[in-house]
């Protein structure tokens, strides 16, 4: 055996508040009431809110909490635009950063980061869009602004900067439990030698075992698919044992 | 009271996380006199080796430590890079001295012939070679959570009780004396984590 494929859970916070999402968009509220799960692999936990409104603090104050009760790695995201970012959020209990936007207006942030916080801290996420002519175009700014540049292309710069994983994101998948797009998801894991972590879209257990199979992926990540509970954490990794692929079961 | 090392490297508040959820107090510092008045002693690190030894210079911490290890005997826990920092040298980036409380090297994944994608990242397993005190009721199935580019050379030591394989077996754990060090990552590695954690705090000894 090697290294385990890992199951990790999405959050996504509107100021602070546990929010669902849909194709990017704040859709409802969920209420948090786990926290002390012993089965999931890692955590991602997105500061979703958006430009102008609520307040940092309640983000942060999110992060101290998960910190403190959590013991799997943390991965924490949204608004990541310096090298004080990074120190802020690994001071307050984040293990590894996730960059964005920030990170296709300006690559040598990644090198920056990783030089200062090492490679495995700088996880860089890519939100995708799906064109007319089937192309997939990489967009930023939380899905509001196209860049004219491919994922694949992109995940393989970001690699080379200093990009210790990379998650891949598809904006119309997002909410929609349909399962990954996996033709998008295998593009990128073909371009890279680092972990790629599937995000957007599952919907079932027979998604994640896709998302490994099909598209390659080291992590399937998922928020809407369940209520983190831990029998529901538990289940997925025993479908996906009994389909051959190597999870931490315990 | 638990003293944790800090010398501006590491996830040093996850680390107090598990410690207060054990049920012990601690205190994150690079105060000496705190230090030599805990009971034992956490070195945790997530980063590069020259920038950790760099750091513990800077911040006057590196005889004193030396001094409370080598001499008091109190525990020391070394995790991840604070665990290689005990080896006498590391290559990251260049050739650097290390605190040279264990006689060995710390090596490259890539240097060693791995062809895996490194940095190693993930849930990974544990193979115990020698009783100890760290893995009392840890079971052989448990998995532990690794970051790390880079590995304790273990072949020079006495004290490896437990290995790991990627591409090539290296050290996940030594045990020498009051010296303590992990490769993995206890205070991310769920149960099986905490149960080598609450080891080190209930059972070593020095």
């Amino acid at each position: 055996m090697s290294v385990r494929k890992r199951l990790i859970t999405v959050l996504t916070f509107n100021n602070g508040i546990l929010f669902r999402t849909k194709e990017f968009h704040p859709d409802y509220r969920y209420t948090l009431n786990f926290v002390d799960a012993w089965s999931v692999d890692e955590i991602v936990l997105l500061d979703i809110t958006r430009r102008g409104e609520g307040e940092r603090r309640n983000f942060y104050e999110v992060v101290e909490t998960f910190a403190s009760r959590c013991f799997v790695p943390l991965a924490v995201g949204g608004y990541v635009t310096t090298v004080d970012d990074f120190k802020k959020l690994l001071s307050i209990g984040a293990d590894k950063v996730i960059v964005n936007t920030e990170a296709m207006r300006r690559p040598e942030f990644i090198t920056e980061a990783a030089r200062l916080y090492g490679a495995q801290c700088v996880v860089v996420s890519v939100d995708a869009v799906k064109r007319a002519d089937r192309e997939y175009e990489v967009v930023i700014d939380r899905g509001t602004e196209p860049t004219g540049v491919s994922p694949h292309e992109w995940a393989a710069i970001a690699e080379k900067r200093g990009a210790g994983e990379i998650m891949i994101q598809s904006v119309e998948l997002d909410g929609s439990l349909n399962g990954y797009d996996n033709e998008l998801n295998r593009s990128m894991a073909d371009a890279i030698s680092v972990p790629l972590l599937v995000n957007t879209g599952a919907g079932n257990w027979s998604h994640f075992a896709a998302g490994f199979n099909e598209g390659g992926a080291a992590a399937v990540c998922t928020s809407n698919i369940y209520h983190f509970t831990e029998s529901s954490v538990r289940s997925a990794k025993r479908y996906l044992a009994r389909a051959g692929i190597a999870v931490r079961t315990e | 009271m638990i003293g944790i090392i800090d010398y501006g490297l590491g996830n040093l508040r996850s680390v107090a996380g598990a410690v207060e959820r054990l049920g012990f107090e601690w205190v994150i510092t690079d105060n000496v006199k705190t230090l030599d008045g805990a009971d034992k002693l956490i070195l945790p690190g997530v980063g590069a080796y020259g920038d950790g030894m760099r750091k513990l210079n800077e911040r006057g911490l590196v005889e004193p430590l030396s001094d409370l290890v080598l001499n008091d005997k109190k525990p020391i826990l070394g995790i991840c890079l604070g665990f290689q920092l005990f080896a006498k040298e590391g290559t990251e980036f260049g050739y650097h001295k290390g605190l040279g409380w264990i006689d060995t090297t710390v090596r490259s994944f890539r240097d060693g012939g791995v062809t895996a994608p490194v940095p190693h990242i993930g849930w990974n397993d544990l193979d115990i070679c020698k009783t100890g005190t760290l893995f009392k009721d840890v079971p052989d199935d448990a998995l532990f959570y690794y970051v790390h580019s880079y590995y304790v050379d273990g072949a020079p030591l006495t004290g490896v009780t437990a290995t790991c394989h990627y591409d090539l077996t290296f050290t996940a754990a030594i045990e020498l004396g009051n010296i303590y060090g992990v490769q993995f990552h206890p205070e991310k590695s769920q149960r099986h984590g905490l149960t080598v954690l609450r080891n080190f705090l209930e059972k070593s000894e020095a």
